[in-house]
């Protein structure tokens, strides 16, 4: 079933997902439209995290997801990927023990092998520090090298929707410029991303529409071209200001 | 309708889940089978009752090694055989050519299965669980090789007479009411383990090892106590083995026997006395009652033990549990009664400090502390905030003991706190909850609270085995206590319930309860507000308060920024690392690089 | 004298090594010790005779028929020991699972097959006077095997993109899954792979241990000291582990005695283990608080 212009391209709806017994996300709605940059924002264990690995299939949730007019409310990440929505998860885990381009090549594992081999060179292009050094092993790149080969991973598929968890982390502000000049790239090229930032600044300036996620939930939701945006944010994350009344 | 003066009721006390005689109608029914077996004057049932009640004797110890300590201890035979030797070659006088008199035999027999229980158990302390099972097996095909090789002693191949025990226990009835009597001996002292701070100590050694050490509870002492008992137990079973058969040969013992006790006891359930004793039944009798499955028993057993691991991890123990599945309340409410505290914290002592100075800690190439000062004091609420991986849970792992900084120093007081040694904060009346609840979920919330107190008990090992009164009085004290503590954190309606039936949250607060058993003066909580309900923070966050104004100095790591804000008297952000910020709640709020680091701008 | 423990010591130590990395190739994809590997090594040996002397087939027919038996009990060991179980909290419940069906094939092998150890066939019919003949197949059969699994592995490792995700599952299976791989399938075929190497042990080494249903929980053991020496997970741990295995084995036979040499291998796996837990080559691991 085509999607029109007007509906997003991800769609979620009434999503609550946890560990084990400890619930973290509570019903959360959230969309992203097609070639959208959105940013998540929020204090540390507001479930950002959770939220992405939540609609990537990599923990179990309830609620509903809808990618590109299918639904993939049971999805696992494998399914999620071929569909066009890629996750790249905090922490730039790369396989240390594998070449860079073996690391790019393993991002496109069951594609043909043609297509593979081209949408692997496309993906490196974003990044020709990393290309240049492709047949070394990824344990002997720095962090922030490693981040950026963690999001070449991410652009193998093509993907409509890539979901960046927390790509500053740890990095220079020379090399957070360099992710986030590759989301503009991204969003130039018509994908969407869905970034989840600590930066407020450089997260507002990246991207077109934000929300704020606080104990479980979502407390704002705002363009980024807003007034007074970090103050309310700010308001958002100590629980003054409220989308919503928080549960109690 | 309580009042902070009137006592908490204690008439309703539950009984805890761990290794009581529960059923008691089960073993007084077993316990008349017994007796009145030899009136039906059939020998076959006689030689099968006295083989049950040797092997439950084995297995009764080898119960408290794998059922209670979780220890997969699967070539535990060894202990059989060794015991069979040593009996049988004493009493024959194979060893040093004088015949010793059958009971000093058996004693021997026994020592002997203790020693060997004992090193065979140490590679435990050290091992991960599949080299421990390994190093068991191995060693128990050692045992029959030896027993194959040492001709002089043991007959080799060819084997050995069993000895013959002389009146009242000659063989025949007599020997039966001797297994008899020695198998309800072992389940009486194993039974009283399994219910005392010793049995409970060592299933939250299985099930919540991190949780145990911050309890005070001292693993390597307390396995080679049970290897020692276990090994024992192990060993006179042996002996009593060889004067059944008669004439034991090395081929008698093979590892589909071990396998076998094994099996009986999984089957049975860990964590229970009753359910291994019926499994062990089962299992001997079996065989007898179906001749044609004899080839295929141990094909049977094994499948069986597959079908447990896959369907019924718990075994009969759980499926006999009925009380565990009776519905709880839904909707329940923690309502905590923080003007209980005093009596659970005792009076207020000294004024004290924990102080950290100058602390780092590198992982590989990532600082995680990177120079730390801070002082916790008595009587306050720290609070310890900052972004993720700025070093907050690594802080509080580092003060209590779970890990080494490269420099620094950590006092309590004018005295050093030793690094490393998470174990030893019980004695300094430091305790502290976990980022992810630790809890033993097979057993009640009482139990799982009575182990924070395991230190506080007096009476030794010993005066448990044999229900002793110090035991008793332990055990009253403790209860007593840890209900006290469910009461003032608002759980004790839930004391009786398995804990893994328990909500999130309410995990949260029995993990207080068990850190306030220690009568803590300095309280280290982990993110203790994570998946909590805004009302249920409130709470919680009165609580706390409450614990530091009676005298307890409290660290706590925490995410909330409002539970920090409302209830901290002096506030430290952490960065990267490093402090970033230090003062009361206030200076914090306003101190723009604090919001902005915080909030990542 | 000495010629005779080399020759046996190599042998010997080549099957062991194989089993040491049927342990790992399993160990590496699910981050589970299976109590399944001498089992296959002891099926390699009884299937191979039970097709070649019992049923009459050619080597080569029955050699291609025991690989593929391998593969399917690996992949049996699995779906039924294996995945279930991951899921679980309860982590220790591997061991007994593995344990139990490990048993189950044991006890049907002595039952339908015999308690006793058979002969298994010459497989290739070499005069003894020729040139080739001068080491018995027995001894080079092992050790060949070895040779070619280490470098089929290698190849599939370095060379083939599945090998390159199996070595990303076993490095970080978490980012593996993320990033869209199939787990569950690679590790399936993990466990086919484990399932030939250690039928492919047992093939090659039954001309030296015999088709007999006990192999199993003497190549258990055996097979596992190399992996326990040489480091979880590491086939080069346990190849090195694996021959001086063998090779201490056949030294401390001749010399002081079959049961006293079990005594010295036994001791010195403890002394090692005790001294260093996670083996002469592993990395310790750091405890989650």
């Amino acid at each position: 079933m085509p999607t029109s212009a007007r509906d997003p391209l991800l769609t979620v709806n009434g999503l609550s997902a946890g560990y084990g017994k400890i619930g973290v996300l509570r019903d959360i709605d959230l969309a992203v439209r097609t070639g959208e940059v959105v940013a998540l924002l929020g204090p540390n264990g507001a479930g950002k995290s959770t939220l992405l690995k939540a609609i990537s299939g990599l923990l179990p949730r309830q609620g509903s997801i809808r990618f590109a007019g299918q639904d993939i409310s049971g999805a696992g990440p494998g399914d999620t990927v071929r569909a066009g929505l890629v996750h790249v998860v905090e922490g730039h885990r790369v396989f240390t023990q594998l070449s860079v381009i073996d690391n790019v090549m393993l991002a496109g594992y069951g594609l043909p092998r043609d297509e593979r081999a081209v949408q692997v060179e496309e993906a490196l292009a974003f990044f020709p520090d990393i290309a240049a050094k492709r047949h070394d092993r990824a344990g002997t790149l720095s962090g922030g090298q490693q981040q950026m080969l963690a999001v070449a991973q991410g652009l193998v598929r093509r993907p409509r929707l890539l979901m960046l968890d927390e790509p500053s982390a740890g990095l220079s502000p020379v090399l957070v410029d360099r992710v986030l000049a590759a989301v503009a790239r991204l969003r130039e090229g018509g994908t969407a991303v869905l970034l989840v930032e600590q930066l407020i600044d450089k997260a507002l300036a990246a991207a077109d529409r934000v929300y704020a996620l606080a104990r479980g939930s979502i407390v704002l939701e705002a363009s980024t071209g807003e007034d007074d945006l970090p103050n309310r944010l700010e308001r958002a994350y100590f629980g003054q200001e409220a989308r919503a009344p928080l549960a109690s | 309708m309580t009042d902070a003066t009137s006592p908490i009721s204690m008439a309703k006390a539950p009984a805890g889940w761990l290794g009581r005689l529960e059923g008691s109608w089960s073993w007084i029914a077993l316990g008349l089978i017994g007796l009145l077996l030899p009136l039906l004057d059939d020998s076959y049932f006689g030689v099968i009752a006295q083989r049950a009640y040797i092997y439950w004797i084995l297995s009764a110890g080898l119960n408290l090694v794998v059922g209670y300590a979780g220890q997969i201890a699967i070539g535990w035979v060894a202990m059989l055989t060794l015991g069979a030797y040593a009996t049988a070659a004493l009493a024959a006088g194979r060893v040093g050519g004088v015949e010793w008199h059958p009971y000093l035999a058996l004693i021997a027999g026994g020592a002997m299965g203790a020693v060997f229980g004992v090193i065979v158990g140490l590679p435990a302390l050290r091992l991960r669980t599949f080299y421990f099972a390994m190093t068991t097996l191995g060693f128990a095909t050692i045992v029959t090789q030896v027993a194959l090789a040492w001709k002089d002693v043991t007959g080799g191949g060819v084997g050995t007479p069993g000895p013959v025990f002389p009146w009242p226990f000659e063989p025949g009835w007599g020997f039966y009411y001797f297994c008899f009597i020695l198998a309800a001996l072992a389940t009486w002292i194993t039974a009283n383990i399994g219910s005392s701070r010793y049995g409970r100590a060592l299933v939250a050694i299985r099930d919540a090892e991190v949780a145990a050490e911050a309890s005070g509870i001292a693993k390597p002492k307390l396995l080679i106590l049970i290897f020692l008992l276990a090994g024992g137990l192990g060993g006179i079973a042996g002996g009593l083995f060889s004067s059944l058969q008669s004439y034991i040969t090395p081929d008698a013992f093979t590892f589909e026997m071990s396998v076998l006790f094994f099996i009986g006891i999984l089957i049975g359930g860990r964590g229970s006395i009753l359910g291994p004793a019926l499994g062990t039944i089962i299992l001997t009798v079996l065989p007898e009652f179906a001749a044609p499955l004899v080839q295929w028993s141990t094909f049977l057993y094994a499948a069986l033990l597959l079908v447990i691991v896959l369907v019924i991890p718990g075994g009969i123990a759980d499926l006999l549990d009925y009380r565990s599945r009776r519905a709880l309340t839904q909707h329940r409410e923690i309502a905590p009664r923080p003007e209980l505290l005093s009596r659970v914290l005792g009076a207020k002592g000294e004024p004290s400090a924990i102080r950290l100075t100058g602390i780092a800690l590198h992982f590989g190439g990532v600082r995680a502390i990177d120079g730390l000062d801070l002082e916790i004091r008595s009587g306050e609420v720290h609070g310890l905030i900052g972004p993720n991986g700025s070093g907050k849970t690594t802080t509080l792992n580092v003060i209590s003991g779970y890990y080494r900084p490269n420099t620094g120093t950590m006092k309590l007081n004018s005295a050093d706190l030793p690094f490393d040694k998470p174990q030893a904060r019980a004695n300094y009346r430091i305790a502290r909850t976990f980022q992810t609840p630790r809890l033993v979920g097979a057993a009640s919330v009482l139990e799982n609270v009575m182990i924070g107190g395991t230190v506080r008990g007096h009476g030794t090992f010993a005066e448990s085995m044999l229900s002793l009164p110090r035991h008793h009085r332990d055990e009253k004290q403790l209860k007593d206590a840890a209900m006290q503590a469910l009461a003032t954190v608002g759980l004790e309606q839930l004391a009786p319930v398995r804990a893994d039936r328990l909500q999130h949250s309410e995990l949260r607060f029995m993990e207080i309860a068990r850190a306030l058993m220690l009568r803590p003066a300095f309280l280290l909580l982990d993110e203790p507000a994570a998946g909590l309900s805004a009302e249920e923070i409130r709470r919680l966050g009165a609580l706390i308060k409450a614990i530091s104004r009676e005298g307890t100095g409290v660290l706590l790591v925490e995410h909330h920024a409002d539970l920090i804000f409302d209830i901290c008297d002096r506030v430290t952000v952490l960065n990267l690392g490093k402090t970033l910020a230090a003062g009361t709640p206030d200076e914090i709020r306003s101190h723009r690089e604090v919001v902005s680091a915080y909030l990542g701008a | 004298m000495l010629g005779s423990i080399v020759s046996y010591g190599l042998a010997v130590g080549a099957v062991y090594a194989l089993i040491g990395i049927t342990y790992n190739v399993m160990f590496s994809a699910s981050r589970v010790f299976s109590f399944t590997a001498g089992m296959l090594g002891m099926l390699g040996g009884v299937l191979g005779a039970l097709f070649i002397n019992k049923l009459g087939m050619n080597a080569v027919l029955a050699f291609v028929l025991v690989m593929a038996a391998g593969a399917a009990f690996g992949v049996v060991t699995e779906i039924l020991t294996v995945r279930p179980v991951l899921k679980s909290i309860e982590q220790h419940l591997y061991v007994l699972s593995t344990l139990a069906f490990a048993l189950m094939v044991q006890q049907v092998t002595a039952i339908e097959w015999g308690t006793e150890a058979q002969p298994f066939p010459v497989l290739f019919p070499i005069d003894p006077n020729s040139a080739l003949g001068l080491i018995d197949q027995k001894f080079w059969l092992p050790v060949l095997a070895c040779v070619v699994t280490i470098v089929g592995l290698e190849l599939l490792y370095r060379r083939t993109l599945i090998g390159r995700a199996f070595l990303a599952i076993a490095e970080d299976s978490y980012a593996a899954r993320a990033l869209g791989l199939p787990e569950t399938r690679l590790r399936l075929a993990s466990y086919a792979i484990a399932g030939v190497i250690g039928a492919l042990a047992g093939f090659t080494g039954a001309q030296m241990l015999l088709a007999y249903f006990g192999n199993q929980a003497i190549l258990n053991f055996y097979g596992f000291v190399p992996v326990a020496l040489g480091g979880m997970g590491s086939n080069r741990g346990a190849v090195i582990g694996g021959i001086a295995l063998g090779l201490f084995q056949q030294a401390a036979n001749f010399l002081v005695g079959g049961i006293f040499a079990s005594v010295a291998v036994f001791a010195v796996f403890i002394v090692v283990l005790l001294l260093r837990p996670e083996g002469l080559a592993g990395a310790a691991t750091a405890r989650r608080v």
